[in-house]
């Protein structure tokens, strides 16, 4: 199949767009934009700064990937924002490019379903088969991690991470990191700290442990989890009995947030490149200082 | 000349500045005048009798000018000052009898709504989904968290920080975070503070003065605390300027 582009659609002639995208009316695509074969932009899609967009990507209308970040620091920098392969993105949804301290790189994984309004700032990292529900709003800097959701309206602060296949209930502000496999929540829009509630059953599920390994999972998380106030001397008398597996992850996680400030362990990655940033390959051409960013 | 996209519709009768730039599928409706270096991105429209002051920077899908949804046929007013970044997918209403005012260098994020007749003061920056309703006046350097609702016709002191999903149903202080659903005031905005170079002793002095005024339970202050600092001929300048606010505040309810 031939690439079936609209007419009334501007597209840089620099763009790299694959044979078989199809781009609908009033979609924007900036020059130094790259889109791989079957993504499908609806309409009024805009696609600008130095953006690259994998394979079969869905991006319904009104989406606007890759303008400049929220950031009063950024002045114009040519950082990149990198879009996996399978994503479906809602309405409006927004996702921006990186900032210089913030090592120049916003990446969304694969397998994501993004649903309308969401807003993905700069720096942030999200991994694979997230689901974010509508108007999820995450801040600068953030790590999803694989198979975590997101309800509607929740909100995430500066350098939070989510851990894997976490639930993080609806409207609820994320102020600290959520571990792996809870559900986390706040019913009175966050003026009592959000907390961990339970265990995310659905998580424990799809990530698809080994019975063993799913019934020490559960134990560790109520041990954990029971008072969180005594979190540090659990943590250390799980280790000491010996933890492996998802048990030694979820423990190993606790007690870097535990570390970090506020209960945030990227925080000490503020102002400077998170280990994420060497882990993407990105093409040396985008970081040349002599191009600047639409 | 302005570089006017070949996609764009400016209708006649619209001013445009020399340098203005206007973007693929925008709209810049007959009544609206952009003043120099303003950035109109794509898919922008601008309707209404609206000004833009110079450097405006209007990204993608945003509205400014939008009709009041109560009196839709009729043409509202905007005044957009300086070097303002209104980013994607924000609305702005115009207001009938009193036109809706952006002071300058406000950064207005994703998602926010300002609605007919709200005033809007400068260096504020308001995070994604700040909702400011008709009539609702907001100070300088007001900060906002994502998800805040103002209500109609209040007022937001200066310096203030609205904490995320706060609903402000009535006036709130200067210099204080406010956090809830309705609202609380949680302290004094001590990190604002500093970045706006407040010296530590007035810090100090307005940390003193909220502890004695608010118990962290509610929005309205000591009545008695209030009167009794209103008499005491207070010194600091920006203490005064606070218990002058809680006085309004207090004789508008």
């Amino acid at each position: 199949m031939s690439s079936r582009v609209d007419v009334i659609s501007e597209i840089a002639p620099t763009a790299r767009i694959a044979r078989d995208v199809r781009v609908g009316p009033f979609c924007i695509i900036g020059p130094h934009v790259t889109i791989g074969p079957g993504t499908v932009l609806s309409r009024r899609v805009t696609v600008v700064g130095h953006t690259s967009i994998g394979s079969q990507n869905h991006i319904e209308e009104g989406c606007v990937l890759g303008a400049s970040p929220q950031d009063l620091k950024y002045a114009g920098q040519p950082t990149v924002l990198i879009i996996g392969h399978r994503n479906r993105f809602g309405r409006g949804v927004t996702a921006h490019i990186g900032t210089e301290l913030g090592g120049f790189i916003t990446r969304i994984g694969s397998d994501n379903v993004i649903l309308d309004g969401c807003h993905i700032a700069h720096d942030c990292y999200i991994d694979d088969k997230t689901f974010l529900g509508r108007y999820v709003m995450l801040a600068g800097h953030i790590r999803i991690q694989t198979g975590s959701v997101m309800e509607d309206f929740a909100g995430a602060h500066h350098f939070v991470t989510i851990g894997r296949y976490a639930r993080v209930g609806a409207r609820t502000p994320v102020r600290r990191d959520v571990p792996p496999f809870t559900y986390f929540y706040s019913e009175d829009y966050g003026w009592t700290a959000p907390s961990v509630r339970g265990i995310h059953d659905d998580g424990i599920r799809a990530a698809k442990l080994r019975r063993y390994e799913e019934r020490e999972l559960r134990q560790a998380l109520a041990d954990l989890f029971d008072d969180e106030a005594a979190l540090q001397t659990k943590i250390e008398q799980i280790i000491t009995m010996g933890a492996e597996g998802e048990v030694a992850a979820l423990c190993e996680f606790c007690q870097n947030s535990l570390k970090g400030v506020f209960g945030r362990q990227r925080e000490l990655y503020r102002g400077k490149a998170p280990p994420e940033a060497a882990e993407t390959p990105i093409t040396q051409q985008w970081l040349d200082p002599r191009r600047r960013s639409t | 000349m302005p570089e006017i996209s070949r996609y764009a519709v400016v209708e006649k009768g619209a001013e445009l500045a020399d340098d203005v730039r206007v973007g693929p599928f925008a709209y810049v409706g007959p009544k609206v005048t952009i003043g120099p270096g303003c950035i109109i991105e794509n898919n922008v429209s601008i309707t209404g009798k609206t000004e833009l002051g110079p450097k405006n920077h209007v990204f993608p899908m945003a509205v400014i000018g939008a009709p009041d949804p109560q009196s839709p046929s009729a043409v509202g007013q905007v005044v957009l000052g300086e070097a303002n970044d209104i980013r994607e997918q924000v609305t702005i209403y115009a207001g009938q009898d009193e036109p809706t005012r952006i002071g300058r260098d406000n950064l207005i994020m994703i998602g926010c709504q300002i609605g007919p007749s709200a005033q809007v003061g400068d260096h504020g920056i308001f995070a994604n989904c700040t909702h400011i309703n008709a009539g609702a006046v907001i100070e300088d350097y007001v900060r906002t968290s994502a998800f805040p609702v103002i209500e109609s016709g209040v007022r937001v002191g200066a310096y203030t920080f609205v904490a995320g999903y706060a609903c402000i149903d009535r006036s709130a202080p200067p210099f204080a975070m406010v956090q809830g659903f309705p609202y609380r005031v949680r302290g004094v905005n001590t990190h604002n503070l500093q970045r706006c170079g407040f010296t530590d002793e007035d810090i100090a002095r307005l940390k003193r003065v909220f502890r004695e005024l608010f118990d962290g339970s509610g929005s309205t202050p000591n009545a008695e605390v209030l009167q009794r600092l209103a008499a005491a001929r207070e010194g600091n300048a920006h203490v005064r300027r606070l218990l002058e606010s809680l006085r309004a505040a207090g004789s508008d309810s």
